[in-house]
C-alpha cells in the first residue's frame, strides 16, 4: 500500500514538473512583461497625481497632458499589468487543476508577445490624443478586437484542458477561472460593438462603457484574484478549505450581484431610472461575496499566523483577502443614495478603483507569482528583503492611496454641494489630499520596482537553485510547505 | 455542481442583467422620439433641439485630450446633487440682464450630433453643460472687447492668464481663472511667425515677430464648447423636458 502511494506521488511530481515545464516560456513572459508595465503603469501614475496639485507640471510634453496621462495611466495597470498577470495565473492553475499539459505554450507565447504590442500601440496613440475619446475605454477602436483575439489565443487552451481533464471532483477555483474566461470575452465583445461599431445614443454609449469598467473588475479581476486565492490559501497551509457550501454561496452571489456592476457612474444623467441604481445595488451587494470568501478563506488559514507570517504567497494572497473585506464595507458606505452624490464625481472613485485593483486584484496576483515563479524555473526567490520591501510598501502605499483619495473626494464632494462655498473651495480641498496620493504612489513605485527586478532575476534563472523555499522568517525550525520538494503535494486543494 | 448546470447558471445570472442594463435600454434609448409641445404650449408639432458647431469633432477631441477627467457635463435632478443650485451651471438665473430663469436638469436631447456623452470622472474644474451660454454672458456684463472663442482659446492656452470675471449679482459665481487647477494646452497651439498683422493668432506677447497660433484641433475643441448651450436647444422646450426648478407649475 505504502508502495503504492509512494509510486502515485512520484509520477504526480513528475506529472506537475512537466506541466511546469510545458508552461515556462508563455508564464514567465506574462508576468515579467506585466510586472514591467506595472511599473510603467505607476510611474505614470505618480505623473497624473502629482498634476493634480502642480498643474504646471511637465506640460512642456503635450502628451503628458492630465487627461491623457491618467487615461494611460489606467489603462497600461488594467491591460499591461492587470490582463497579463491574470493570464499567467489562469493558464498556470487551470494546466495544474486539471492535470493536462500545455501543449500550446509556443502560440499563447506569440500571442502574448502580440498582446503587449497591441497594448503598447494602444496606449501610444492614447498619449498622442488619438484616443477613442470614450471614459473608461480610451484604447482606439481598432485595438478591442486585436485584444480579443490575443486574449483567445492565450487562454483557449485552459478551456480545453478543463474540458479534457480526467473526470472528477471540480475545484472551488476552477469554477471561478473558468466563469471569467467565459465572462471575460461576453463582456468585452458587448462593449466593443456598442461602443464603437452601432451607432447609440451617446449616454448609453457611456453607459456600456461604464458597466464594461464595473464587470471588468467584479466577473474578470475578481474571479481570478478568488481563485488564485482559493488555491494558495489550503495549498500553503495544507488545510482543506474550510467550507465548501460558502464557497458555493460565494461564487453563485458574485455571478448574480457582480453582472449589475458599473452604471452607477451615470448616476442623476438621463439614463432610465434604474441602471444607476442597479449599479449601485450590485456594488453594495459586493459586500455579500466579500464576507463569504473572506470568511472561508481566513478560517482556512486561521491559526496558522507563522505560515502567513513566512510565506510570501499566503501573506500576499491573505492581505489581498483582507482588502476584499476593506472594499466590500467602503463600497457599501460609498454607495448609498446620499454617499453617491459626493462620490459621484471625485476621487473617491479613483480611490476605490485603486482599492480594486492594486488592493484586491494586485495582492493576489502578487502571491500567486510568488508561488508559481519558483515552480516554473525551477529556482527559489532570492532575496528575502525585497519581497518585504514589496509587501510593506504596498500595503502602506495603497493604504495611503485609498484613505487619502476617499477621504480628499469625501471632503470635496461635501464642497461641490454646498451652496455657500465658492466651487474654487473644492478643487483647493481636492488638491491637498493629491499631495498625499503623489507620496503614496511613490512608495508603491518602490515597492514594485524591487518585484519587477526580482521577477527579471529569477527569468534570468539567477534565482537560488536550492528546493528550500524562501520564507521571511530567516530562523525556521520546519518548512511551512511540507516535506522538502514536496511542496504542493497536499490532496486537499489539488482535488 | 454538474458542468451544465454550471454553465446554465452562468448564462441565466448574466444573460439577464445582459438584456436588462445593456440590450433593452442601449436600443429603446437608440430609438428616442421627437417630443410634441403640449396643448397648453403656444407652440405646435415637435421639439427640434438645434445645435451649432464642430460638434461631433470637437466631442472627440474633447474626449481624446481628456478634459472629462475633471469636467462634467451633467446636471444632476436634485435628488442626486446641487448642481441646479450651483451657479450659472444649469442655465442663467432671472436678473436684471436675464429676462428668465433657464436653469434645467440636463436631457437626453443635450448630447445629440455626439458619439459618446462626455459625463465625466471627476469635478475639478465646473461642469461644463452651460458652458457657452454661460461665457457669452459672463462677457457681454463684464463689457470685455474679447469674443468668446477668443477667452475659450485663451483659457486652454493658459487658464490662468485669462481675466477674473465678476457676476455680483447672482453671488459668488465667477470664473476663477486666475487659480484655476486646469493644466495649459500648449500642445493644441503652435508658436509661429508673425505676418501682417498675425490675424487668429493669441493676444499674448511673446518675442518680437512670433505669435502663439492654435491648431484646427484648438478651434474645433473650442467650437464644441461655446455649443455647450443648455438653456433652451435653440428652440423653447417642450414641458415634457422642462425641468426647471423654479418654473411656475401650470395650475398654480
Amino acid at each position: 500500500m505504502a508502495e503504492n502511494n509512494s509510486t502515485a506521488d512520484s509520477k504526480d511530481v513528475v506529472l506537475r514538473s512537466s506541466i511546469d515545464r510545458s508552461l515556462r516560456h508563455p508564464v514567465m513572459f506574462l508576468f515579467a512583461s506585466g510586472a514591467l508595465w506595472l511599473v510603467l503603469s505607476i510611474v505614470l501614475g505618480l505623473v497624473a497625481s502629482a498634476k493634480k496639485h502642480n498643474p504646471e507640471f511637465l506640460t512642456c510634453f503635450s502628451w503628458l497632458d492630465a487627461g491623457k496621462v491618467d487615461a494611460a495611466h489606467m489603462s497600461a495597470m488594467i491591460y499591461g499589468w492587470g490582463l497579463q498577470a491574470a493570464f499567467g495565473i489562469i493558464i498556470w492553475l487551470m494546466a495544474r487543476l486539471s492535470r493536462k499539459e500545455c501543449t500550446a505554450s509556443g502560440i499563447i507565447l506569440w500571442a502574448a508577445h502580440v498582446w503587449n504590442a497591441v497594448v503598447s500601440y494602444g496606449i501610444i496613440r492614447i498619449m498622442m490624443g488619438e484616443g477613442s475619446g470614450v471614459t473608461y475605454m480610451e484604447f482606439p477602436s481598432e485595438v478591442w478586437p486585436l485584444l480579443l483575439v490575443c486574449y483567445t489565443t492565450i487562454t483557449i487552451w485552459s478551456l480545453v484542458q478543463f474540458q479534457v481533464r480526467d473526470a472528477g471532483h471540480v475545484y472551488v477555483s476552477q469554477w471561478y477561472l473558468l466563469a471569467g474566461l467565459l465572462w471575460f470575452p461576453w463582456i468585452a465583445v458587448t462593449a466593443w460593438v456598442f461602443v464603437f461599431l452601432m451607432d447609440g445614443h451617446p449616454l448609453m454609449v457611456a453607459g456600456v462603457a461604464g458597466w464594461f469598467k464595473g464587470t471588468l473588475f467584479s466577473l474578470f479581476f475578481l474571479p481570478v484574484a478568488l481563485g488564485s486565492a482559493y488555491y494558495l490559501a489550503p495549498k500553503v497551509t495544507g488545510r482543506p478549505v474550510y467550507s465548501y457550501n460558502i464557497a458555493l454561496f460565494g461564487f453563485w452571489s458574485l455571478a448574480v450581484f457582480g453582472p449589475w456592476a458599473g452604471m452607477e457612474k451615470l448616476f442623476g444623467a438621463p439614463v432610465p431610472q434604474f441602471l444607476p441604481y442597479a449599479g449601485a445595488a450590485s456594488m453594495i451587494l459586493i459586500l455579500i461575496p466579500a464576507i463569504a470568501v473572506g470568511y472561508n478563506i481566513i478560517k482556512t488559514v486561521i491559526g496558522n499566523s507563522e505560515v502567513i507570517a513566512e510565506s510570501p504567497s499566503l501573506r500576499f494572497t491573505a492581505a489581498g483577502v483582507v482588502l476584499f473585506l476593506a472594499f466590500g464595507g467602503l463600497s457599501v458606505l460609498l454607495h448609498t443614495v446620499p454617499a453617491l452624490k459626493l462620490t459621484q464625481f471625485t476621487y473617491t472613485g479613483y480611490g476605490f478603483d485603486i482599492l480594486g485593483l492594486y488592493g484586491v486584484f494586485s495582492l493576489c496576483a502578487f502571491g500567486a507569482i510568488y508561488f508559481i515563479v519558483p515552480r516554473i524555473t525551477r529556482r527559489e526567490w532570492l532575496s528575502r528583503r525585497f519581497i518585504k520591501w514589496h509587501f510593506f510598501c504596498s500595503i502602506y502605499g495603497i493604504s495611503s492611496v485609498v484613505i487619502c483619495a476617499i477621504a480628499g473626494g469625501l471632503s470635496q464632494g461635501q464642497g461641490i454641494e454646498d451652496l455657500s462655498q465658492p466651487f474654487g473651495t473644492m478643487a483647493e480641498r481636492a488638491s491637498q489630499f493629491s499631495w498625499g496620493v503623489t507620496l503614496a504612489w511613490a512608495f508603491i513605485l518602490f515597492a514594485n520596482f524591487f518585484f519587477c527586478l526580482h521577477l527579471f532575476l529569477m527569468w534570468a534563472r539567477l534565482g537560488r537553485r536550492s528546493s528550500h523555499p524562501t520564507l521571511l522568517d530567516a530562523h525556521h525550525p520546519t518548512s511551512p510547505h511540507g516535506p522538502e520538494g514536496e511542496v504542493d503535494n497536499y490532496s486537499s486543494a489539488s482535488a | 455542481m454538474t458542468f451544465k448546470a454550471f454553465i446554465i447558471g452562468l448564462l441565466a445570472t448574466f444573460g439577464i442583467p445582459w438584456l436588462l442594463l445593456v440590450v433593452v435600454p442601449y436600443s429603446t434609448m437608440r430609438s428616442l422620439g421627437p417630443v410634441e409641445y403640449g396643448k397648453d404650449s403656444e407652440f405646435t408639432g415637435a421639439f427640434v433641439p438645434k445645435r451649432d458647431g464642430r460638434i461631433k469633432e470637437g466631442s472627440r477631441i474633447f474626449g481624446q485630450e481628456g478634459c472629462a477627467l475633471c469636467h462634467t457635463q451633467v446636471i444632476r435632478p436634485t435628488y442626486a446633487g446641487n448642481d441646479v443650485h450651483r451657479g450659472e451651471w444649469a442655465g442663467l438665473r432671472k436678473s436684471s440682464s436675464v429676462d428668465e430663469d433657464t436653469r434645467r436638469e440636463t436631457i437626453a436631447q443635450d448630447f445629440q450630433q455626439e458619439d459618446v456623452a462626455h459625463i465625466g470622472q471627476t469635478r475639478v474644474g465646473p461642469d461644463l453643460s452651460n458652458f457657452g451660454r454661460r461665457l457669452e454672458h459672463y462677457l457681454k456684463l463684464n463689457k470685455s472687447s474679447r469674443t468668446p472663442e477668443q477667452w475659450a482659446l485663451m483659457h486652454l492656452y493658459n487658464p490662468k492668464a485669462v481675466p477674473r470675471y465678476e457676476v455680483p449679482e447672482t453671488g459668488a459665481q465667477i470664473i476663477t481663472a486666475w487659480k484655476s487647477a486646469c493644466p495649459p494646452k500648449s500642445g493644441l497651439f503652435a508658436k509661429v511667425q508673425v505676418n501682417g498683422a498675425g490675424y487668429g493668432n493669441l493676444p499674448v506677447d511673446i518675442e518680437a515677430g512670433m505669435g502663439i497660433k492654435p491648431s484646427d484641433r484648438a478651434r474645433a475643441l473650442v467650437s464644441y464648447l461655446l455649443s455647450l448651450k443648455k438653456d433652451t436647444l435653440g428652440n423653447p422646450l417642450p414641458d415634457a423636458l422642462n425641468f426647471n426648478p423654479k418654473a411656475p407649475k401650470s395650475e398654480e
